[in-house]
């Protein structure tokens, strides 16, 4: 039984159509799907519906065996406890230091009362220690994130969801504001997870080279509709021009050149 | 030496452009000499908005000659008015003495006005935290935020004495009043102010949290109020100073007791000019501990947070 399911799910913002239209798939355990879609296509839009932090109009999500759309708030939280999530923007709290931003990725497991007092068990704090270990970041755990690069800061996110345990990370262009050395890391680092930690991993990418490089499925989007949903190897020049319309001429040109080099 | 000769270079390029430029124009010698008649308009140009202001400092002018000359001083000799306030300031000033009480009780009153500082600012910093949290834009639906912000912000359009007052009518002329009233005001300041600082935290920061399954309470204790903490405290410190002012207007005119009412005492009682004096500098000094602490803890808090 597939990790992730997607069933005919559609979306409308205000009653236009259709930033997500019947758009159907399902991702295995430990799967790296990257979704690749000119902007505005609707990425981020059906990203946010897996975690429901957007509500999808109609069709069916269901994540571990559970379908979400008709969970409670308390069931709600549960399952975002297993979906990790990861921003172009960091999104962390800038004025905390590194181990309490990675902590803040315990807090759905918590009670209100331990959550809003900080209470950590000696176990929650190890793995956050192992984890930031594990990303290269222990000689910045008690800097303050806005003393961060980019590149530490996207780190900092990534442990934020590792150490919520989860199924499934979603991020949402993680690499859209770094410079090619610093994406690097970040893009090792997340099939690594996939790869050895057995997480699902889906990524919004906007460079068509790096989708091919890491993932082990493309899933293509234009305009809501899923136009193209296979391995890197069968995505030919014309699909790429199917995905991102008639803008496409530059990045087949550096298809173009991937093949010959 | 190549960088002589680049210098050299382009000093006679400079040279030749300016004398290219003296021959199409007359030389710059002449046209500085020339007295006569190169029409600038006037310097500053007659808009709407300077025919404006001239109107208002015109008005203003012929209004306050008509004013002095029409003012009726009755039977006071202006003259001798100004040097007798002069005097009165002298003695205020330059002879402060306390006789109705001794320095430890003027110094007991000091800490009941203080009191009253502290506790109307204590009970409007709670309250207000509250409300600052429902009247955040990144914390609450738009709708609960306008409400909150439109209520508070009728009650700071009234100033403090005049709630006190209002108070006054239930509880009586008096500290109890004094404190409710003060207490309102301040309310609605921090709630403005507190709401400000929360809404420095970015939305997609909260929308990052609420991802990963946290939930309301958990975000404001966590991130919310860690990342605006500094700003916090120097407000509510500001408020601390507005408040102390604000109990020594209220021990003078709604009986609240404290440092103001020794003062209205001495000063619209006893007509005691020297005690209004060292009541006064005791005033002054407060504050100016109050200022110094605060500016002291402000920058301590922005270093280490
Ligand atoms: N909150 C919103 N309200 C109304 N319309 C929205 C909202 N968010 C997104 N949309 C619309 O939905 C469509 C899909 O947006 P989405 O953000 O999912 O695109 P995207 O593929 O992530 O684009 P990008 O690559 O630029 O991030 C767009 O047409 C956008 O205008
Ligand atoms: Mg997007």
């Amino acid at each position: 039984m597939a990790l992730l399911e997607l069933k005919n799910v559609t979306k409308n913002y205000n009653n236009e159509c259709c930033a997500l239209d019947n758009v159907s798939f399902s991702v295995d355990k430990g799967e790296f799907v990257s979704i690749i879609g000119p902007s505005g296509a609707g990425k981020s839009t059906l990203l946010r519906c897996i975690n429901r932090m957007v509500e999808a109009s109609s069709g069916e999500i269901s994540v571990d065996g559970v379908i979400s759309s008709s969970l409670s708030k308390k069931k709600l939280r549960k399952l975002r406890t297993k979906i990790g999530m990861i921003f172009q923007h960091y999104n962390l709290v800038d004025r905390l230091t590194v181990i309490e931003n990675v902590l803040h990725g315990r807090l759905g497991y918590k009670s209100t009362l331990a959550g809003v007092l900080g209470r950590y068990n000696q176990e929650e704090k190890s793995q956050a220690y192992r984890i930031i270990e594990i990303l290269g970041l222990n000689e910045q755990i008690y800097k303050r994130c806005d003393q961060l690069s980019g590149g530490q800061k996207q780190r900092v996110g990534i442990a934020r969801a590792l150490v919520q345990n989860p199924k499934i990370i979603l991020c949402d262009e993680p690499i859209a504001s770094l410079d090619p050395n610093a994406s690097k890391i970040i893009m090792d680092h997340l099939r690594n997870i996939s790869k050895e930690m057995g997480i699902t991993i889906i990524v919004n990418l906007h460079q068509v080279e790096v989708a091919l490089k890491y993932s082990d499925r493309i899933i293509g989007v234009n305009r809501g509709k899923v136009v193209f949903d296979g391995a890197p190897c069968d995505l030919t020049t014309r699909q790429i021009r199917d995905i991102y319309g008639s803008e496409s001429e530059d990045l087949i040109f550096e298809l173009g050149e991937r093949h010959a080099g | 030496m190549q960088f002589k000769e680049l210098i050299v270079q382009e000093t006679n390029n400079i040279c030749e452009q300016l004398s290219s430029y003296e021959d199409r124009h007359t030389s710059f010698k002449e046209l500085f000499l020339t007295k006569d008649t190169i029409n600038f308009g006037p310097i500053k140009l007659l808009d709407r908005a300077s025919i404006a202001m001239r109107t208002v400092i015109l008005f203003l002018t012929v209004l306050t000659i008509y004013f002095f000359s029409t003012l009726d001083y009755q039977s006071i000799d202006v003259l001798k008015g100004f040097t007798d306030t002069f005097v009165n300031f002298k003695t205020m000033l330059l002879n402060p003495y306390a006789q109705r009480f001794t320095l430890g009780e003027a110094f007991y009153n000091v800490v009941v006005t203080l009191g009253l500082a502290f506790l109307t600012t204590l009970i409007g910093g709670i309250v207000a935290l509250l409300l600052g949290l429902l009247a955040a834009q990144n914390l609450a639906p738009k709708q609960v935020t306008n409400l909150i912000k439109g209520f508070v912000a009728i009650i700071r359009a009234v100033p403090t004495i005049l709630w006190v007052l209002i108070f006054a009518v239930a509880a009586g002329l008096g500290s109890a009043a004094a404190i409710i009233g003060m207490s309102f005001h301040s309310i609605s300041y921090l709630t403005k102010a507190y709401s400000e600082s929360f809404e420095d935290l970015d939305r997609s920061v909260i929308e990052a949290l609420m991802a990963s399954g946290a939930n309301w309470w958990q975000i404001v204790f966590q991130a919310v109020i860690p990342s605006s903490v500094t700003y916090l405290l120097s407000w509510t410190f500001l408020r601390f100073e507005i408040n102390f002012a604000n109990a020594v207007a209220m021990g003078a005119a709604a009986g609240a007791g404290g440092i103001g009412f020794d003062l209205f005492m001495a000063g619209g009682f006893y007509f005691d000019l020297r005690e209004v004096g060292f009541i006064t500098y005791l005033i002054i000094a407060i504050a100016i501990v109050l200022e110094v602490f605060s500016t002291n803890i402000k920058g301590k808090l922005q270093k280490s947070i």
